[in-house]
């Protein structure tokens, strides 16, 4: 009997997806130190970097987080870099010759600015990430794919816009997004500031399949549901704290919705944290002016959200959900009269 | 009759197949016995050149394996290595941009001339952003 219960347990553990938790033995704290510690170290000389973060430490997993931080916390996404690329890329996208030429200088340059002043895109990330990596003997891979974020519309997009990486450890692939895990730009005046969210690391593939699409869709790294890329396009929008606040979002599953009015509308998330029902708030947009509303019926069981709101007014309405200051979702809502 | 040939080739075989183990064993062992009493004597400095498809590569860094131990080529692409090193030590050659080549010194290594290949890698990139969504309104 206890042997059976033993292969039951092997099969569950074997069967979920590859996340952070396999690893919540592991204090991170040793690896982000020695990340902090070279944070004078350049990217001129790379085994010696590598060496400097990964030496004293004892796991693949480990090594690989001190890699991570480093990378997430010294080098800074260049927006000017990304507006010209993206320029380009439009202006050339039906002459392949061109394009061609184009991303050939554009590699140059791009290497040139990650060398000199540890400014990149995507791509550089995720490719650094892979290279050090290496260095330090661990099987990682560059997964181009699409991204969402509020000021992208991916259905214009004819290439993919987005470059994160998988990483192999202890025998099992793991996803992580060293771009968005360094920071954001300043809302304002779009210069990008260094801000460190752990949500990225190792995340749970569902959760990240909700604003990430691989090309080759084996990098969902998920057996089965694999998401469409209409599911993928319909889906909410996603920000940056939602990976620090939730485990699952499980509703709305689509951004735009239509309701009647007075029916009953269920927002439902699975949280990674305690949080008060208190904190939990939504804002209703209507164009002209934004409300903050704490709905009545807001229950938070075994950190499971359950939020229900109905609208007492027709019209059309972006929503937004907050835990706390932290905005998480975006969707929207048609009030019919009913 | 025919069980008797089998046998015999089969006999044949394992002989000649212990035969060549120990022909494999001799030589490999020999090979050993050689590279220990060479490399003892015979550790060098190493010098050496990289360059990339348009010539000569500045600061490309050389490294032994599993070390700090290292060096970078100056404007003509050469180097230097700053210790001896002996036959079986491991370089590793890297240039942000370019494939790192691992190399190891075999026994009549004094210099090396190695070409790094680019990483032919297509850069994008979107930044995401945590500016509240707006939807667009016609009136």
């Amino acid at each position: 009997m206890r042997t059976l219960l033993a292969i039951g347990l092997l099969i569950v553990a074997l069967q979920s997806h590859a996340q952070r938790s396999d690893f919540n033995n592991i204090d991170f704290r040793t690896a982000d130190k020695y990340a902090l510690e070279c944070k004078d170290e350049g990217l001129d000389n790379l085994p010696f970097l590598v060496h400097q973060l990964t030496s004293n430490l004892d796991t693949d997993v480990e090594r690989f987080r001190a890699i991570y931080r480093w990378v997430c916390g010294n080098i800074a996404n260049d927006y000017g870099l990304y507006l010209r690329n993206m320029h380009k890329r439009k202006r050339f996208k039906d002459d392949s010759l061109k394009l061609k030429e184009w991303n050939d200088h554009f590699r140059k340059i791009s290497f040139k600015k990650l060398l000199r002043h540890q400014r990149t895109i995507c791509t550089g990330y995720a490719y650094l990430i892979k290279e050090l990596a290496s260095l330090a003997n661990i099987d990682c891979e560059i997964i181009d794919g699409f991204a969402r974020t509020s000021m992208i519309d991916v259905a214009t997009l004819d290439t993919p816009n987005h470059a994160w990486n998988a990483v192999k450890l202890n025998g099992k692939w793991y996803l992580c997004d060293p771009t968005w895990a360094s920071g954001l730009p300043n809302t304002t005046t779009n210069q990008f500031e260094f801000k460190y969210n752990d949500g990225f690391f190792l995340t749970k593939p569902e959760l990240f399949a909700v604003n990430h699409y691989p090309v080759d869709t084996k990098w969902f790294l998920m057996d089965d549901d694999i998401p469409s890329f209409n599911t993928f396009l319909e889906a909410p929008i996603f920000y940056n704290k939602a990976y620090e606040n939730l485990t699952a979002h499980n509703a709305p599953i689509n951004m735009h919705n239509t309701v009647k009015k007075y029916e009953k509308v269920l927002f439902n998330c699975q949280l990674l944290n305690k949080v008060d029902e208190k904190d939990i708030s939504l804002l209703i947009d209507n164009g002209s002016n934004a409300k903050k509303v704490h709905p009545q019926s807001t229950t938070i069981i075994n950190q499971n959200l359950i939020v229900e709101y109905a609208f007492e007014t027709s019209g059309f309405y972006d929503v937004h959900l907050y835990i706390g200051s932290d905005l998480i979702t975006t969707y929207t809502f048609e009030v019919e009269k009913g | 009759m025919k069980t008797f040939v089998t046998l015999t080739t089969k006999k044949a075989f394992s002989t000649l197949g212990l035969f060549m183990i120990l022909m494999i064993a001799s030589v490999y062992f020999n090979q050993g016995y050689a590279q220990t009493t060479e490399t003892a004597q015979n550790e060098r400095i190493i010098k050496g050149i990289i360059s990339d498809g348009n010539g000569p590569l500045e600061s490309v860094n050389i490294v032994l394996k599993g070390t700090k131990t290292g060096t970078a080529t100056n404007s003509k692409g050469e180097f230097t290595f700053p210790k001896p090193l002996k036959t079986g030590d491991v370089l590793l050659i890297s240039y942000l941009g370019y494939e790192t080549i691992e190399t190891s010194i075999k026994g009549d290594t004094t210099f090396l001339r190695l070409n790094l290949s680019d990483d032919l890698i297509e850069f994008s990139g979107a930044l995401n952003s945590d500016k509240p969504y707006k939807s667009k309104r016609s009136n």
